[in-house]
C-alpha cells in the first residue's frame, strides 16, 4: 500500500491560558519521515487541510535522537519523544497534543520548570566548588557505575510524570524522575557527602511518601530507567532517615 | 529531631497512613476473618471466641486506640491520597497501574461496607452498653439474618473481598513504599506470596459466608455470661 498522504490532527492554543482548538494539515507521505520533520513541513507551508492559512505550530525540538526530552508530546494518546515517531509506524490520522501536566506554554510547548525546580531541590549535582579543597574524587566501583550510568540517562523529558497518576497540573507531587535523581547523586562517592540534604528534601509533602505505586513510570520511560526500583531505594533510604532522626538527633 | 513543619508532619501522616493499614488493622483484619472462620467448625466454637474476645479486660480501650483510631486515620489520609491523584488506567493499563486503581476502589468500598457493618454490631454493643449486651447472641442473630439474604450476602462477600484485595495488595505497597523489597524481581516474588495470602485469607471469609448461609443456627444466651 502507498500512501499519498498524511493527516495530522493538531491542539493548537495560542498563549498560556487561551483557550485551546484544533487544526487538521494534510502533508504529502515521505517514507522514514518522523513527527520533527512533518511540523517542519507545516511550518514551511502552514495552510490546513480545509485551506485556510494559519500561524505555524510551534513546539520544542533539540537533539533529534532522543537525548535531550524536550520534543516530548503526546502523540497519538502515548507519551513520547516527537523526534523518534516515525510516520511509517503511526496510525493515521497522527494525533498531536501537549502534555497535560504541564502548563502549555503555546501549541505543543510546555512549561516544564517544575522538574528543574525539584532538580534544585534535590541538589542535583555534585558538590565541587567550596570554601576548602575537598580532595580528588574517590574511585568508583565498577558494579556502581553500572548503576549510576543507567540513571544518569534521565533527559527530564517528563514521560513518567504525564502517565503518572499520582501527578497532576495542580499538587506539588515531585515524581519518579526526581526520586531517581537523589538516588543517582547519592550513589556518586562525592555526592553521598549531600545524601541526607537529598534524602529530607524528598521527606516533604509531594516527596517520597506520596508515591502511590503505579508503577506507570516504568513503563513509559524512553531510557528504560529502572525507576521502580530507584523509588523502592530512596524509600529505604528515607524510611532508615526518618528513624535516624527520629532517635539520634 | 528538630522542629516538625507542616512539610514534615505531611510526610509523617503518610508513613503513618501505610503503617496503620498493617499494624494494626491489616492484623487485626487476618485475626478477625481467621477467629470467625471457627463458624465452619462449629457453632459452639464460634460463640466462645466471640464471648472469649467480648471479656477481654480493657476492651472498650483496645478497640478505640487499635481499631477506631487507626480506621479513622487510615480512611481520612486514604482518601485524602485518592483525590490528590488523577486515575489514568483506561489510557495505562498496566497491571501495576491496575492494582493502584483497584486499590482506591476497594478501600471507599470498604469504607461504605464498614459503616455498616459497624453500624449493625459496633453501635448497638456501645447504644447498650456491656451489661445489656449480651455479644454472641446478638451478633450470631445478627449474622444469620444478614446471610438469608442474596442483597446480605453480596454486600458481605464485596465487603470481604474488597478488604482482603486492599490490604493484600496494601502490603505489597507498603514493602515497596518502605523499601523492604527493592529490585524487579523482589517486587515480583513479594506480589506472588501477597496473592497467594490473600487467596487464603478470602477463602476464609468466603467459607465463613457460606457456613453462615447453609446453617443459620440460633444460638442461646452467652455461655461465659
Ligand atoms: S526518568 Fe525517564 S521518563 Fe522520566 S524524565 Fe527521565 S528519561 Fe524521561
Amino acid at each position: 500500500m502507498t500512501r499519498e498522504t498524511i493527516a495530522l490532527k493538531i491542539k493548537r492554543q495560542d498563549a498560556p491560558g487561551a483557550k485551546p482548538y484544533w487544526n487538521v494539515f494534510k502533508l504529502p507521505y515521505l517514507p522514514h519521515a518522523n513527527v520533527i520533520s512533518c511540523l517542519q513541513e507545516i511550518q514551511r507551508n502552514p495552510v490546513t487541510a480545509d485551506g485556510k492559512t494559519v500561524t505555524p505550530v510551534t513546539w520544542d525540538c533539540n537533539c533529534l535522537e532522543e537525548v535531550c526530552g524536550s520534543c516530548t508530546m503526546l502523540i497519538n494518546g502515548r507519551v513520547r519523544q516527537a523526534c523518534t515517531a516515525l510516520v511509517d509506524i503511526l496510525e493515521d490520522p497522527i494525533v498531536l497534543k501537549p502534555m497535560s501536566k504541564f502548563p502549555v506554554v503555546r501549541d505543543l510547548q510546555v512549561d516544564r520548570s517544575r522538574m528543574f525546580e525539584n532538580l534544585k531541590k534535590i541538589k542535583g549535582w555534585i558538590e565541587i566548588d567550596g570554601s576548602y579543597d575537598i580532595g580528588e574524587g574517590p574511585v568508583f566501583p565498577e558494579k556502581i557505575r553500572e548503576k549510576a550510568y543507567a540513571l544518569s540517562q534521565c533527559m527530564t523529558c517528563g514521560c513518567c510524570l504525564e502517565a503518572c497518576p499520582q501527578f497532576t497540573l495542580t499538587n506539588d507531587f515531585m515524581g519518579a524522575a526526581t526520586f531517581s535523581q537523589v538516588r543517582y547523586f547519592n550513589l556518586h562517592p562525592t555526592g553521598a557527602m549531600n545524601k541526607e540534604e537529598r534524602l529530607e528534601a524528598v521527606m516533604k509533602s509531594g516527596g517520597i511518601a506520596d508515591c502511590g505505586n503505579a508503577q506507570v513510570c516504568v513503563e513509559v520511560c524512553p531510557k528504560k530507567i529502572p525507576l521502580t526500583e530507584s523509588i523502592a531505594e530512596i524509600g529505604r533510604e528515607t524510611t532508615l532517615q526518618l528513624l535516624k532522626n527520629l532517635v539520634l538527633k | 529531631m528538630s522542629k516538625l513543619t507542616k512539610e514534615d508532619l505531611h510526610f509523617f501522616l503518610l508513613k503513618l497512613h501505610s503503617l496503620t493499614g498493617i499494624v494494626p488493622i491489616g492484623i487485626f483484619l487476618t485475626f478477625h476473618l481467621a477467629i470467625n472462620s471457627l463458624r465452619t467448625v462449629g457453632v459452639r466454637q464460634y460463640q466462645f471466641s466471640i464471648d472469649l474476645i467480648n471479656n477481654l479486660p480493657f476492651l472498650f480501650g483496645i478497640e478505640v486506640l487499635f481499631i477506631y483510631v487507626p480506621l479513622l486515620l487510615h480512611s481520612a489520609l486514604g482518601f485524602y491520597i485518592t483525590f490528590a491523584g488523577r486515575i489514568n488506567v483506561r489510557r495505562y493499563p498496566y497491571y501495576h497501574n491496575w492494582m493502584y486503581t483497584l486499590q482506591r476502589i476497594t478501600g471507599a468500598v470498604v469504607f461504605a461496607f464498614l459503616v455498616y457493618h459497624m453500624g449493625t454490631t459496633v453501635v448497638p454493643k456501645i447504644y447498650y452498653g456491656k451489661e445489656l449486651f449480651d455479644a454472641a447472641p446478638f451478633l450470631i442473630d445478627a449474622m444469620n439474618r444478614e446471610f438469608q439474604t442474596w442483597g446480605g450476602r453480596t454486600l458481605y462477600l464485596a465487603g470481604i473481598f474488597s478488604a482482603v484485595f486492599h490490604f493484600a495488595n496494601g502490603l505489597w505497597g507498603f514493602c515497596v513504599s518502605w523499601g523492604v523489597i527493592v529490585g524487579p524481581a523482589a517486587q515480583r516474588n513479594a506480589g506472588v506470596v501477597f496473592i497467594l495470602f490473600g487467596l487464603v485469607l478470602g477463602l476464609l471469609g468466603a467459607a465463613t459466608v457460606v457456613e453462615f448461609s447453609l446453617h443459620p443456627v440460633p444460638v442461646a444466651p452467652s455461655l461465659a455470661g
